[in-house]
């Protein structure tokens, strides 16, 4: 309610302003230049270029075409590093209340895309820490939560897109005291004899359907699970059903390490802080060498700081950077569309005046599907000019 | 076993080097051995290797050349202890699953953590393997396991994955359970049971469930399957073991009668009271497991049940011919494993059978005594090198070995 007179008196009119300008921006090729233009891990441009066309990434470097590189407006960021937006492969947003019908413990077939809110201030403030997709993700207190939604933050507040993973959870947060399972083993059970009716046709309906497709391995499965227990039980169900499993949280992957590589499980960390002990903050370095696919996840404003503590604590820098973009985007099953520059993909990025696990390097601006959302653009360059160039603030909120 | 003896001899001795290292040949020299159902060895030879144990013998025992010799002169080795009724491995909180009062499909392996520290407690007093069930919380509260106390992974530690039916009998199971009186009905615990017949109603209802189940499979109409009827399908066919905790003599009278009504084989677990009632158990041929022969007095929730423990209870079992196991169990105030089988003694046990109440016979009462609770050829390498005879107050466990590893750290 505290937000409907804003909304209600400038709605109208901002939304006709950004759908002139947006109009405009998407019927005219954009050419981005920059120092370093980050492709993907293993494509790295220097005084690169990048056409994009239609939102999405048309042309990378030495393929643009002379007509259409002398056509599109010119974007040029001069010194900084351009970078795929990043991915946040499981993401609450403030709004676990409304990611976790508390009433029921199992609920696989709700979708988090019903709980969207492209109103919530986290969601506004995902383009300024480089975040341009996320997976909405049921919250942990459902032991079986739910659909994870594909979320773009974007010029008009974010959208909402297709169904993603089915959320577990074997967290304390799933146990409740106050209504079944109550224990670990009771969540275990629970998700075990659910599979187990869906397998055998026992049990039908949606809930049911959600759990066959996991198991015939067309949708993936997230589980929250931090100590070692949990961890184990969420490996166990998935070498007995067959998922294709990602870990969510996963504090004491570093005593599962060699299951994890096994059976192939991918990992979604909390972010990492200061205050993280030295084996949260070496936990990176060891998945990565154990050949584990990992991402970071927890607090968005926090995700360049893990990839750079994780650094700090011998990860690699490629390594690093792709478990901000192409390893999340992977684990979504996205990776065609986000998390990387190449041809084809989205054109979301994300500008730095430097590389961006330089923690002293400024952030510049974020743009989404090709468009400005957060930050500032450069100076205008020579080239044709459209009648209507977006002003330097247009990305503000 | 004489022919495992040689061939596993001349295996260890002509393997290559690196083999070698991982099945390392290890001989115990000097101690007095208490094999476990045998007599004693005076200056015994223990040698194992991959884990296994290949000779249990006299000093005279040949010893394989290139073998490391750890000298015991002067101390005393068992076998790992076995406790059969183990109370931990996980929080308190996840050994219940109270969502229902009769819940035997859950495992209690699936909430298991190796690095309880209550593992790490029970490998220094010696004990090897323990038998965790769920806990008492519920009436009926699901499969128990049988684990060795180290290991990375409980799969690796898992001897016995549904070993037993945890069936809990008294006042314990209604605690906490309210009856409606008006107002919001706001929480799950508004159910039954409440008192102690309501705690035979929901056994007697869970089985007679089952077993009707059992039946109509027999005819065309199958009912729909179901995983908590099935385990208790189990029980009523004999291939798995109820273990019914009962400490008062009324309960130990009501587990054996619905035992008996029923036609399912239980062990009477805690059984506090049963000097109280030899005859009947003696009649049923029913195994009892003495949690914790030192207790005075029954306290915590399980106080309730109105159980008036003796000291003498052991003593009296095995005059009486009946077979006792005796265990830690849910007793917070329980000794270590061995000073239990101690003061079984303290109170006219024999000694020897004294320390097979807690290595032999367990073993044998969880169907594992082919692999544990004895030292013999062939049989995992659990064994523990005491400071003095296990029995004497002053003995402390100076290495404690799983599978042939040291699990504790040198004293």
């Amino acid at each position: 309610m505290r937000r409907l007179p804003p909304r209600a008196v400038l709605g109208p009119a901002l939304l006709a302003a950004l759908s002139a300008t947006c109009g405009l921006a998407r019927a005219q090729d954009v050419l981005l230049g920059a120092r370093r233009i980050v492709v993907a891990a293993d494509s790295v441009l220097d005084d690169g270029r990048v056409l994009i066309r239609q939102g999405k990434v048309a042309y990378v470097g030495s393929d643009i075409p002379a007509e259409a590189r002398a056509r599109a407006r010119r974007v040029d960021y001069g010194d900084a590093t351009v970078v795929p937006g990043f991915v946040l492969a499981a993401a609450t947003l403030g709004q676990e209340r409304d990611l976790a019908e508390r009433a029921l413990p199992f609920t696989p077939d709700l979708r988090a895309a019903e709980a969207f809110d492209p109103w919530h201030e986290d969601l506004l403030a995902l383009p300024q820490y480089g975040v341009t997709s996320l997976a909405l993700a049921p919250a942990p207190g459902n032991v079986a939560g739910g659909l994870a939604a594909l979320v773009k933050t974007g010029r008009d507040r974010g959208t909402v897109g297709a169904d993603l993973f089915v959320s577990l959870s074997l967290v304390p947060a799933a146990r409740d005291q106050e209504r079944p399972p109550t224990s670990l083993m009771g969540a275990v059970e629970l998700l075990r004899s659910a599979c187990d009716a869906a397998r055998t046709g026992a049990a039908t309906g949606p809930d049911a359907a959600v759990l066959r497709q996991a198991m015939q391995g067309t949708r993936s499965v997230f589980v929250y699970a931090d100590n070692f227990a949990e961890l184990n039980a969420a490996l166990d169900l998935a070498r007995d059903f067959g998922l294709r499993l990602v870990l969510v949280g996963a504090a004491d992957a570093g005593k599962v390490l060699p299951r994890l590589a096994q059976q192939q499980v991918g990992v979604v960390l909390d972010s990492l802080g200061p205050e993280a002990r030295l084996e949260q903050l070496q936990l990176p370095t060891r998945l990565a060498e154990a050949g584990v696919a990992f991402c970071f996840a927890g607090r968005p404003a926090q995700l360049r700081l893990s990839a750079a503590l994780a650094v700090h604590h011998g990860l690699d820098r490629k390594t690093a950077l792709q478990a901000l973009t192409r390893v999340p985007a992977a684990l979504l099953d996205q990776a065609a569309t986000i998390g990387s520059l190449r041809q084809g993909c989205a054109a979301d990025f994300v500008v730095f005046a430097g590389d961006p696990l330089d923690l002293g390097s400024a952030w510049v601006a974020t743009w989404v599907d090709g468009e400005l959302v957060h930050g500032t653009s450069p100076a205008a360059s020579p080239g044709p000019q459209p009648a209507a160039e977006p002003a330097a603030d247009a990305g503000v909120r | 076993m004489n022919l495992r003896l040689p061939l596993a001899l001349l295996g260890v001795l002509t393997l290559g080097s690196a083999l070698a290292a991982q099945q390392q040949t290890t001989v115990y020299t000097g101690a007095r051995i208490l094999p476990g159902g045998r007599p004693a060895i005076d200056n015994g030879v223990l040698i194992t290797a991959g884990g296994k144990i290949l000779v249990v013998g006299g000093a005279s025992t040949a010893v394989p050349e290139g073998a490391v010799t750890v000298d015991c002169a002067g101390r005393t080795i068992t076998p790992g202890l076995i406790d059969a009724s183990f109370r931990g491995g996980a929080a308190p909180n996840d050994l219940n699953e109270q969502g229902e009062e009769v819940t035997p499909q859950v495992r209690v392996l699936d909430s298991l953590d190796p690095e309880d520290r209550s593992f790490a407690r029970a490998r220094a007093a010696g004990v090897t393997t323990v038998h965790v069930m769920p806990g008492t919380r519920n009436v009926i509260g699901g499969l128990g396991c049988v684990v060795k106390t180290f290991g990375s992974d409980p799969a690796a530690m898992v001897l016995k994955d549904a070993a037993s039916l945890r069936i809990v009998m008294g006042a314990e199971p209604s605690m906490g359970n309210r009856a409606i009186r008006g107002g919001r009905v706001d929480s799950i615990y508004y159910r039954r049971p409440t008192t102690r017949m309501g705690v035979v109603w929901e056994v007697r209802k869970a089985f007679y469930e089952a077993k009707q189940a059992l039946e109509l499979t027999l005819g065309a109409a199958a009912p729909p399957p179901s995983p908590g009827r099935d385990v208790l399908a189990r029980v009523l066919r004999g291939e798995l073991t109820a273990y019914t905790t009962a400490r008062s003599e009324q309960d130990i009278r009501t587990a054996l009668r619905i035992a008996g009504e029923f036609g399912y084989q239980t062990v009477i677990e805690e059984a506090q009271d049963a000097y109280l009632v030899a005859d009947q158990l003696a009649a049923a041929k029913v195994t009892v497991l003495l949690g914790a022969p030192s207790a005075a007095q029954v306290t915590g929730p399980a106080g309730a049940d109105g159980a008036d423990p003796r000291y003498a209870t052991a003593r009296m079992l095995a005059d009486r011919g009946i077979p006792f196991v005796i265990t830690t169990g849910s007793n917070a105030a329980a000794l270590d494993l061995v000073r239990e089988a101690m003061f079984a003694v303290r109170n006219g046990v024999a000694p020897a059978m004294a320390l097979d109440a807690i290595t032999v016979a367990p073993a044998r009462l969880l169907g594992l005594d082919d692999r544990i609770g004895s030292l013999a050829a062939g049989k995992d390498a659990d064994f523990v090198v005491w400071s003095h005879d296990p029995l004497d107050p002053a003995a402390v466990a100076v290495s404690v070995h799983i599978d042939g590893k040291p699990v504790t750290a040198p004293r």
